[in-house]
């Protein structure tokens, strides 16, 4: 497992007023390892032996489509799954036998799950209590998670007063204020609308950086995941696809699934067929070939190569050289600072294209209907194992390539 | 849209108003000749009396019995209803097949005649060779309220956010902390109902109060089932009948009363209680079908 150099200095400066109050957030601890870590429901396996590494006191997101096995690695972290096999190391220790209310590991649901008999005080308060806090500190270590989390003056209402925003902050609270080596958190933002989901994507980040504690998001949000995190673990089928940086992860993808998960990007069904002066060949169709220099660009056969959008250049459609394919702008949606135009390809693919709205003329120089020759750059094309199906369609005009081509010689 | 004529809503609201007078004729019948003053219950009435309600709490043989079904409802009920919460909370772990042999197991007493049940319970004591007793009695409502309360209480639990007792164990709650500080606080209205139930339905039980209740020491219906044919008891058994009505209306009204209050303390969730406890009233048989087919 490539572990990037991590960042926990922004969790360690020193003077930040709340700093007292997440005592957890120590340097150099809340560093988990997840080793080999598999958990079986009958014969479904929903984590399939990963292996990941969570550096301590970062912002650790694990991504992936519903079902693909990121909360039942959380709740095995938390400790409400037992692991079929494989450990759970905290700081080096195996928790793995720990009981939940043992690990230095607190949990914010994606219910909240605050208890709705109790006021906000008490329930930021339970678990002082629990572990038998004096009842002058629990008093103000209350108080200071209550105003980290900015709801000092709701100490005495219920939670059924409060709005959702102010329910996940309660829950943030309750978990912050036991000061715990890693905070997991179970989608918290999934219930909200859209601007206050954003707005808390930013405070949670600002929150994390300021008490330094490790914290291990669950989402299925591409864009909340690459908003927030300092690294993610892309999961599909119970496996880590990859784990990197945001920007690792969206430069670079591993594979088709991961670029095809983390946002608009134009996969295509192609096929290499040997190699370029730098790169390898590419054929999307029959009639259509394209090198590329970036990606697996060893991999023979059947594969899938990828472009983001606004690295397509649209050009008029007597533009020459190579690697263009000429198209048919099927539809334009005005989105401000862009525009994007959807392409039907020559060679059978349909792809999207982002072209900056730089003034007037740009804007009413494409209309739908229009013919058009799309540059795709060496440089911007990806070549990806294809073993991995995305939604990318399968490509009738490619069928016949696809097919001559022995699926055994990959790699 | 009206889905019936004039002539159809008019014969509904006949209906209606005859089913009204089928449920409460008897009870408003028990009530007026409770302050009848003759002694013998007929048409047409006397003048009115308090005199009846005088004499049946002078007479204490009949006070002794009310007393004693009084305390048996109320221990068969705390017992079933702590009972129904293991039950429950027990029920809560399983799935599939093995819930569903679970619950026929504890609900089976509601579709077996209480007079088996009690001939049974009788065998049993005598074989142990303790013989009809008081406790034997409880013992005897324990079993056929168990699952009044297990149908109460369960559907509330299972109404529940389950993450709710992970976040109590997520925050350092012993497993019998989290129930004590938050599962059980978040049944409170369900155990109401429960406790409700279940003493109601040991007072008014008969058939096993009669086989296993020890001689000279009856519960109320079985004194009332033998004082009801002697005619000169029988104004008595009326006004202590109109009393236990007014007691259970006042009981329900309070239960009703003290239900809202704790589901205002509990706002934020949603499921209530009322469609369990009205089933499980209204109808013994259907409900543990519908259970058993879950």
């Amino acid at each position: 497992m490539a572990s990037t150099a991590v960042d926990p200095a922004h969790g360690n400066e020193p003077g930040r007023s709340q700093r007292a109050v997440a005592k957890g957030g120590r340097p150099g601890t809340g560093q988990l390892s997840l080793v080999a870590l598999t958990k079986r429901f009958g014969t479904f396996t929903a984590v399939d032996a990963i292996d990941v590494e969570i550096p301590s006191g970062g912002f650790f997101s694990l991504l992936g489509p519903s079902g693909c096995g990121k909360t039942t690695t959380l709740r095995m972290i938390a400790g409400f799954e037992e692991p079929t096999s494989g450990q759970v190391l905290l700081d080096g220790q195996d928790i793995v036998r720990t009981p939940p209310s043992k690990r230095p590991v607190n949990t914010v649901f994606q219910s909240y799950a605050l208890f709705p008999h109790l006021r906000v005080f008490d329930n930021v308060a339970f678990g002082l209590r629990r572990a038998g806090v004096a009842k002058d500190e629990v008093t103000r270590r209350v108080g200071e998670a209550l105003e980290l989390v900015q709801l000092s003056g709701f100490a005495r209402r219920k939670p059924s007063q409060l709005s959702g925003g102010q329910q996940q902050r309660v829950a943030l609270a309750r978990a912050l204020v036991l000061k715990p080596a890693v905070l997991l958190l179970d989608e918290p933002l999934g219930a909200l609308d859209a601007k206050l989901r954003r707005q808390l994507q930013v405070e949670l980040k600002q929150l994390q950086a300021q008490v330094g504690i490790t914290f291990v998001y669950v989402t299925h949000d591409q864009e909340e995941a690459l908003t927030m995190s300092d690294r993610i673990a892309v999961i599909n089928h119970g496996r880590i696809e990859q784990a990197a940086s945001p920007k690792d992860l969206y430069e670079e993808p591993a594979n088709a699934f991961v670029a095809d998960f983390l946002g608009v990007s134009n996969l295509m069904d192609a096929a290499v067929s040997g190699p370029a002066s730098v790169g390898a060949r590419v054929s999307l169709s029959d009639s259509f070939t394209v090198d590329v220099t970036r990606g697996d660009v060893g991999l023979r056969g059947p594969v899938k190569i990828v472009i983001r959008p606004e690295r397509i250049n649209v050009e008029p459609a007597d533009s020459q050289g190579s690697n263009r394919v000429p198209g048919l702008i099927s539809n334009i949606v005005y989105l401000g600072s862009s525009l994007q135009l959807a392409i039907q390809l020559a060679s059978g693919h349909a792809v999207t294209a982002m072209v900056p709205n730089t003034g007037e003329e740009a804007a009413s120089a494409w209309a739908p209907g229009m013919l058009v020759s799309c540059h795709l750059p060496p440089g911007a094309l990806r070549i990806l194992a294809s073993d991995h199906a995305g939604p990318g369609q399968a490509d009738p005009a490619l069928a016949g390539t696809a097919a001559d081509l022995s699926p055994g010689n990959q790699g | 849209m009206r889905p019936v004529g004039r002539l159809g809503s008019a014969g509904l609201t006949i209906y209606f108003w005859l089913f009204v007078v089928f449920l409460f004729a008897p009870l408003a019948v028990l009530l007026i000749f409770s302050v009848n003053s003759s002694p013998t219950p007929t048409l047409p009435l006397s003048g009115f009396s308090t005199h009846w309600f005088h004499e049946a709490f002078s007479n204490t043989v009949l006070t002794n019995a009310l007393v004693r079904s009084v305390f048996i409802a109320l221990v068969a009920a705390v017992i079933a209803t702590a009972l129904g919460i293991m039950a429950s909370l027990g029920l809560m772990a399983l799935r599939g097949r093995s819930l569903s042999m679970a619950l026929t197991l504890l609900l089976l007493p509601l579709v077996v005649p209480y007079i088996c049940l009690a001939v049974g319970l009788l065998i049993l004591v005598e074989v142990l060779g303790s013989g009809p007793s008081l406790i034997a009695v409880v013992l005897g409502h324990c079993v056929i309220v168990l699952p009044f309360a297990i149908l109460v209480i369960m559907p509330r639990l299972r109404s529940l956010d389950p993450a709710m007792n992970e976040a109590a164990l997520d925050l350092g709650a012993s497993s019998f902390a989290a129930l004590r500080l938050i599962t059980l606080p978040l049944l409170a209205p369900a155990l109401v109902s429960s406790g409700i139930i279940c003493f109601v339905t040991s007072f008014d039980e008969f058939a096993i109060a009669s086989f296993l209740a020890p001689s000279g020491q009856p519960t109320y219906p079985v004194f009332l089932y033998a004082s009801a044919r002697t005619p000169a008891l029988l104004p008595e058994v009326i006004a202590v009948g109109a009393l236990i009505i007014a007691g259970s209306l006042l009981l329900v009204v309070l239960a009703e009363g003290g239900r809202r209050w704790a589901e205002r303390r509990l706002v934020g969730l949603t499921a209530s209680p009322e469609a369990a406890v009205s089933t499980a009233v209204s109808d013994q048989q259907a409900v543990p079908v519908a259970m058993l087919n879950d």
